[in-house]
């Protein structure tokens, strides 16, 4: 038994340790338009943040990394993909909110029905990935508190 | 087993190198648990009582997902363990009958090609606005009304797409026997045209219900066992203009409560938006009548519970995120027959080459009236023939605005201010009664270092005609990207024992037994949150408040408790 369990845990440690790849699944445009997932990967590292409108840690989120991405270009190649989870209900306040808070250099996408984020496994947001240019996710984080952006800059840096 | 270490280390390093279309597994667990304590003063002023913690002390939500993935081949399994259910969660009520612990297995396999894809097992999907049929999963309201069943979808060079699916949903933790079937069709108006300025889609759907549970109870007015639903849409966008409309019909007579007049139903659902630059505006509107749709017709109180429902209706108007500007919100008519709207604005002005000082405007306004209606008899005078009419009348206002300032790299603050009228007496009454809540909120956040941080948060709420006055106040300490703690406290100023305010359906006033000693009942948190990479456990000791908690604008009662919650997320 004891033997068993320990095997279990180093299998689930091993798959910690292996790189996942985005799934392929559709999600829709700024536009509205169903887009695959994988058209989003095209050799550039990004980071991507899943958010939705009443989740106030992912807007705080989303805003300090734009803050902070004008210098972090300077630095490296990258993007960053703003996946809202809203609904039916609050998609279009989502694309307004796009709209209305600066974010005019990020890639916007809406998870409608919530395939991207039940394929990533997101159970609560804001949920953040690190994935480089060939797709394969190669950190996450969940949570927000103000600084934690570094972090997400200090992967980005050693994808280089 | 060093040997076995090895493999399983040694193959995953191998497989970090494979690229994309090899197999992998990842899994997700998340857990919400609770520890309730004895609260002297909740018992005393009966905001509790012993008999209502029918399953003792303990409660715990918990979610565990595995899913493969080879290329476009995946499957899945996940695993609902209430055990038992937390307290404030329908589930218990439909579930009271049976076992306090109870579980759910979901799974389904998939293949996902270019153009199409076929899926067995649980189905999460809806059509359009979801006005007539949306299956998906809500954690925070245990909600789950997945499909079991198949699901077929194919595109023909983006201008066509085809969705067909069939299946049995789920209410709760019970798979009900009604076979509901649908299909969905989307033709792109700008994709035949080779136009690529904009999009332009016309799309339409049809949902089947046979009900197989009929013959269980008595149910007046519904003359077939087949439900048939229909929506049309359109969907335009151009150079920053967005024009979405839909229509949704109910074509045969059902019913939504016990108690209602079968009918048949309709709805309008209206989106429009526009934007240039920095600046946008979004506006909902919505007239919906008879449209709700429930799962399966269930005997008793698990008929009209959050869980059974077929398609997706919530409340549009804004979900609040500070806490005395959410604590009563808005539910929706409670016959589900309304007509309203809302509108958003946001403007951002800054310098764009100046990221860390600028102002973020956002406004937001939203009405709701019910329509006339006839109420069941049964809940005006006792007899079930009779049908009350009561005309239509305004029940919700809100019009709100937030000033978000970055001054500079350190400091950041929010005003917000909302008011807001509720008809506090929507349901039974002939004329409305009004609570008119005035909510002032001012958040800041300071950032000391790269690492250290503080936020403060002070709200106040002033109420005219309801349940007095309220305080709350938030200190939070962050070391990122690791931990958080936080501590809270709320507080009604009012009088708790006032009668004018006990005979109204008041969610905080239970009776007026309620001491003077206890005037100023504190709703205190303590709370501190670790987090590492994917992982993230909270822990939360406090007194809750009686209230309703909403997710994606739907709402579920809590009851008042004081005690530990514990809060784990991990995925791989």
């Amino acid at each position: 038994m004891k033997k068993l369990m320990f095997l279990m845990f180093a299998l689930v440690m091993g798959f910690s340790a292996s790189a996942q790849t985005l799934p392929d699944v559709k999600i829709e445009n700024q536009e509205g338009k169903l887009i695959s997932v994988r058209e989003i990967v095209d050799g550039t590292p990004m980071i991507i943040s899943f958010w939705s409108t009443t989740c106030k840690p992912c807007i705080m989120e989303l805003n300090a990394i734009n803050n902070n991405l004008p210098d972090w270009l300077e630095e490296v190649d990258m993007k960053v993909v703003a996946v809202s989870v809203d609904d039916a209900r609050t998609v279009s306040r989502a694309r307004a909110m796009t709209q209305g808070q600066g974010w005019d250099d990020y890639t916007c996408l809406y998870d409608k029905n919530q395939d991207f984020k039940r394929a990533m496994n997101v159970s609560l947001t804001p949920h953040t990935f690190i994935v480089d240019g060939q797709g394969n996710i190669v950190y996450s984080h969940s949570g927000y508190t103000p600084g934690s952006e570094e972090e997400l800059f200090e992967k980005i840096k050693e994808l280089k | 087993m060093g040997v076995a270490l090895c493999a399983t280390f040694c193959v995953n390093e191998a497989s970090a190198q494979i690229k994309a279309g090899e197999g992998q597994v990842s899994i997700a667990l998340e857990s919400n648990s609770s520890y309730y304590m004895k609260d002297e003063v909740l018992a005393d002023i009966d905001l509790y009582k012993d008999e209502d913690r029918k399953r003792g002390n303990f409660g715990s939500n918990d979610f565990l997902k595995v899913d493969y993935t080879l290329g476009k081949f995946s499957a899945g399994v996940q695993v609902d363990a209430y055990l038992p259910a937390l307290y404030g969660y329908d589930l218990y009520d439909y579930q009271s009958r049976k076992s306090n612990m109870t579980g759910f297995l979901t799974k389904y396999v998939q293949w996902e090609d270019q153009n199409w894809g076929v899926r067995v097992g649980d189905i999460f999907d809806q059509f359009g606005n979801g006005l007539i049929f949306r299956a998906y999963e809500d954690r925070n309201l245990a909600f789950n009304n997945s499909l079991a069943g198949a699901r077929a979808h194919y595109n023909f060079n983006n201008m066509v797409s085809v969705k067909v699916l069939a299946g049995l949903p789920r209410v709760y933790d019970v798979r009900t026997k009604n076979v509901v079937w649908g299909g969905d069709l989307s033709l792109s108006i700008s994709d035949m045209a080779g136009w690529n300025d904009g999009y332009a889609s016309i799309e339409g759907s049809y949902v089947g219900r046979y009900l197989n549970d009929i013959s269980s109870i008595e149910f007046r007015g519904i003359d077939s066992k087949i439900l048939n639903l229909v929506s049309g849409r359109a969907n335009f966008e151009y150079s920053g203009f967005t024009f979405r409309g839909e229509y949704a019909a109910k074509l045969n007579n059902d019913i939504f409560a016990m108690n209602d007049e079968a009918g048949k139903g309709n709805a309008v659902y209206l989106d429009l938006g526009y934007n240039y630059k920095r600046f946008s505006v979004s506006a909902n509107f919505r007239r919906m009548r008879g449209m709700t749709t429930r799962a399966a017709l269930l005997d008793g109180a698990a008929f009209a519970s959050g869980g059974n429902l077929l398609n997706y209706v919530p409340t549009l108007v804004r979900q609040h995120t500070y806490s005395l500007a959410g604590l009563n919100p808005y539910m929706g008519a409670v016959t589900g027959d309304e007509i309203g709207g809302q509108i958003d604005v946001y403007y951002s002005l800054r310098n764009p080459k100046v990221r860390n000082k600028y102002w973020n405007f956002h406004a937001n306004f939203s009405m709701f009236n019910t329509l006339d209606h006839k109420f069941g008899g049964g809940r005006i005078d006792g007899n079930v023939d009779d049908f009350a009419k009561r005309e239509g009348r305004n029940i919700w206002l809100d019009f709100n605005v937030d000033v978000e300032r970055q001054w500079n790299k350190t400091w950041k603050t929010t005003f917000f201010y909302s008011y807001q009228r509720q008809d506090v007496d929507k349901y039974d009454m002939e004329h409305g009664h009004y609570a008119d809540a005035h909510i002032f909120v001012v958040d800041a956040t300071y950032k000391i270092n790269k690492k250290h941080s503080m936020r403060f948060e002070a709200q106040y709420l002033a109420a005219d005609n309801y349940q007095g006055d309220w305080v709350a106040a938030t200190i939070e300490y962050n070391f990122a990207p690791k931990f958080s703690f936080y501590v809270s406290d709320m507080w009604n100023c009012e009088k708790m024992n006032d009668p004018e305010n006990a005979m109204y359906d008041n969610l905080y006033f239970h009776n007026s037994t309620q001491e003077e000693s206890h005037e100023l009942l504190h709703y205190y948190q303590v709370g501190a949150s670790f987090t590492h990479n994917s992982f993230r456990a909270q822990l939360s000791y406090g007194r809750n408040r009686e209230g309703i908690v909403c997710s994606g604008g739907v709402c579920r009662k809590q009851p008042a408790y004081t005690g530990f919650n514990l809060a784990i997320t991990l995925s791989f």
